[in-house]
């Protein structure tokens, strides 16, 4: 364990900006986002959540995953790379997703050959939550506020000033440049407190699928994206060939990659134009299946961190926790 | 003056579900976290669920897209729905546009103080001059006696006043935060297409990339396409997850429609809307 | 701006007045600038605004929209309707920042082939004057 000032942490990160893309919180016309930061007097080291998640930096947006130039009948094939190494200063379930998006895209063979490339690039400096904010649950999913499990490297506020303490072999790659002190202290906790959810095993998922409850839970819902895309484990995305975005032509094809959210009524159509969920209650409940039942099932990660960001945006209401606590009541009606 | 609406709100409700001619009343609710949100009540023994207040923001008219669409609320004859000022002239455009038919609705008209945050009204209820939905089937609550502003479009006549570049550079640094999630569109009464351009592949008017071009592309389309019809509910600014104004984009449709055209969105069912007629002989600026 | 800087002008016609009019500019000979790329398309009122933003945004400097004169629609009614959309999308383009003189909206018959050459010389000064329409697409892709 390592104790730092703030100042010194900040320029640790400085030092890291010669060497590594440096994503940290920073203030983005009144949002706070994981952004590339310039200098570190932008970063924000005191905040609750960030509105977005980090996962844009290994599963971006878009990216552009083959070129695909045509020239005098000749055929270039281009995959584009990471072309530096990047560091994210981020919250630990923020980290922690990343585990979901490893699950689909790294662990099991043939890997996403991008999503590894830029997951090998990626070294993470979790940031301790002090507590759960509003809205928080990550401690109904296995983890903590001060969850070191995903990081590389973990700061945690202590006063005025900050611990640091080395997780991985990644981690103490990165430590060169920090103005530390070595101490013998205890791993700091963090607030623990707060409701504590009963969250469904995987299995006890597929005989609640007809139940009406889910009708009734959409009924507001109104198939926006924003929890998909603030979502720090969604992960699906749709391909398509493109001539018309920037930088591509008739003659130079890009191949994109971009965000998709099950929400959207189109996501499951079909060619030939048929729907297998064209009812916003199926995609609702699909979403919440795959959080919870396929992807542990399929990929052995429960893909939701209790991060909360779902619950803050939604713009009707819909949340995630008070759906896990009446599918639990569910159950046990079932059971009993 | 809530706690009056409130339990004028639960009143209309039990008695319309009582009466057995409602089979559902849209309405407010508060959620685990006391935020407020969209309810919807089938018994009597849920009516006390209805709540009010002025963070009631939600344009519940929006829901009766999912009639159309097949959705749980198709099942039943007729819905009731609470609704201000501003949702009624937003179910009003639904009701010109042939998308509901008025029959189908139970209107619990809301007397609108206004929407606020903390003790500040917001923007658009500041410049409201409609305190009393244009129709109702009851009507809740007293009519403020207030003076109504004129609405100056001084917010808009802001940007009028930069240069092209400096709007580029607003609008571009707006754009840029849209995550496109729709969130906007999807909150939006007028917003009732089975499929928007925005999704379209073939032609695919919008690539999959998110991009700043893109998103402006979107937005601005999205704008024009309420010309004549968006009733300034604000509804878009709320859902808005990046706090994108996109008022401030629609209110410059509503101004320009208001001074070529006369035309007040969600008003006089009998005026055609503006971009269905024309006029022979007049002149307009090109 | 640029001394090289050569406009992209496109152009939507009206298969009855304006491209015809254009046709007979051409064939009777008469100059204009060759920076406008045309369109033809059944009638002004056919011309979705769409069509307008998505040039705008793939990377056109100036577009003109150009249709029979009003009164003189093949249609009727087809150019009275452009008309009411036009005046509200070019003061919607110039307030997201499109310089409201990239876009011009004209008449022109197809004994006009004076007149259209007049309109494309017109417009293609203007946009030289204004320069590049900066907010074509960019920086779009993370690569």
């Amino acid at each position: 364990m390592k104790a730092t000032s703030r100042s010194d942490l900040l320029a640790w990160l400085d030092a890291l900006s010669e060497q590594y893309t440096v994503i940290a919180p920073r203030m983005v016309d009144g949002e706070l986002l994981y952004r590339p930061v310039h200098a570190s007097d932008e970063v924000v080291l005191d905040f609750e959540r960030t509105r977005l998640s980090a996962k844009s930096y290994l599963l971006p947006e878009t990216e552009v995953i083959l070129e695909i130039e045509r020239q005098e009948g000749q055929v270039t094939l281009g995959e584009p790379r990471l072309d530096r190494d990047q560091v994210i200063l981020l919250r630990p379930c923020d980290a922690r997703a990343l585990r979901a998006l490893d699950a689909l895209l790294l662990d099991r063979p043939p890997a996403d050959a991008y999503y590894a490339d830029r997951r090998e690039k990626t070294s993470l400096i979790g940031l301790a939550c002090p507590q759960l904010w509003d809205d928080c649950f990550c401690t109904s999913l296995g983890s903590a506020p001060d969850d070191a499990s995903a990081v590389d490297v973990m700061v945690y506020k202590d006063g005025d000033a900050h611990l640091v303490e080395v997780i991985t072999g990644k981690g103490r790659a990165l430590m060169d440049g920090l103005e530390a002190e070595e101490v013998e202290r205890p791993t700091p906790h963090s607030d623990r407190s707060g409701e504590q959810i009963a969250v469904l095993a995987p299995e006890d998922w597929p005989g609640l699928f007809d139940e009406a409850y889910w009708h009734q839970l959409a009924e507001r819902c109104l198939s926006c994206h924003a929890c998909t895309y603030v979502c720090p484990t969604c992960r699906c995305f749709d391909v398509r060939d493109d001539t018309t975005a920037a930088g591509a032509s008739y003659t130079h094809i890009q191949r994109l990659r971009a965000w998709d959210s099950c929400m959207a009524s189109a996501y499951r159509r079909i060619a030939g134009g048929h729907n297998p969920r064209p009812d916003k209650a199926q995609r609702l409940r699909n979403r919440y299946y795959c959080k919870f039942c396929y992807s542990p099932s399929d990929f052995g990660a429960v893909a939701c961190v209790g991060c909360g960001r779902c619950i803050e945006v939604c713009p009707v209401g819909v949340d995630i926790a008070e759906m896990l606590a009446n599918v639990a009541a569910l159950a046990k009606g079932r059971s009993a | 003056m809530s706690r009056e609406i409130q339990e004028g709100i639960r009143v209309q409700a039990r008695e319309l579900l009582g009466l057995g001619e409602i089979s559902c009343v849209i309405g407010y609710e508060q959620g685990p976290k006391g935020r407020v949100r969209p309810a919807f009540v089938y018994d009597q023994a849920g009516t006390d669920r209805l709540v009010w207040d002025q963070t009631c923001h939600h344009n519940l008219v929006v829901y009766l897209h999912d009639r159309r669409k097949g959705g749980k609320t198709s099942a039943a004859s007729r819905v009731a729905v609470v609704a201000r000022p501003c949702d009624v002239r937003a179910l009003n455009v639904l009701i010109h546009e042939g998308q509901v038919s008025r029959e189908e609705v139970f209107v619990i008209g809301v007397a609108c103080p206004g929407m606020a945050e903390g003790a500040t009204l917001q923007a658009h209820c500041q410049r409201c001059r409609e305190r009393v939905p244009v129709f109702y089937d009851a009507l809740v609550g007293e009519p403020a006696r207030v003076k109504l502003p004129a609405d100056d479009w001084s917010d808009v006549a802001e940007l009028e006043g930069m240069t092209p570049a400096e709007r580029l550079a607003f609008w571009s640094r707006e754009f840029d935060r849209c995550i496109r999630c729709y969130a906007c569109r999807q909150a939006c009464p007028g917003c009732y297409c089975f499929e928007c351009l925005a999704e379209q592949v073939d032609p695919a008017w919008v690539s999959i990339a998110h991009g700043l071009s893109q998103k402006a592309f979107f937005h601005v389309m999205r704008a024009y396409h309420l010309a004549g019809r968006c009733v300034e509910c604000q509804a878009c600014d709320q859902a808005c997850p990046m706090h994108i104004p996109l008022s401030l984009l629609n209110r410059k449709i509503a101004k320009e429609v208001e001074a070529l055209f006369n035309y007040k969105a969600g008003g006089d069912p009998e005026i055609p809307p503006p971009l269905a007629t024309f006029l022979k002989d007049e002149e307009l600026p090109l | 701006m640029t001394e090289s800087f050569e406009p992209r002008i496109v152009g939507f016609l009206c298969n009855w007045c304006s491209y015809a009019g254009a046709d007979m500019a051409g064939t009777s000979r008469i100059a204009y600038p060759p920076n406008i790329r045309i369109v033809r398309v059944p009638c002004s009122g056919r011309v979705d605004p769409l069509f307008v933003l998505k040039a705008f945004q793939e990377g056109a400097d100036g577009v003109l929209v150009a249709g029979c004169h009003p009164g003189d629609c093949h249609y009727g009614d087809g150019n009275y309707h452009a008309r009411r959309r036009y005046a509200l999308m070019h003061s919607l383009l110039d307030y997201v920042g499109v310089d409201a003189g990239r876009l011009r909206i004209d008449w022109v018959s197809a004994a006009e082939g004076n007149r259209f050459a007049q309109v494309v010389a017109e417009l293609t000064e203007q946009v030289r004057e204004l320069g590049p329409w900066a907010g074509r697409q960019e920086r779009e892709v993370a690569a």
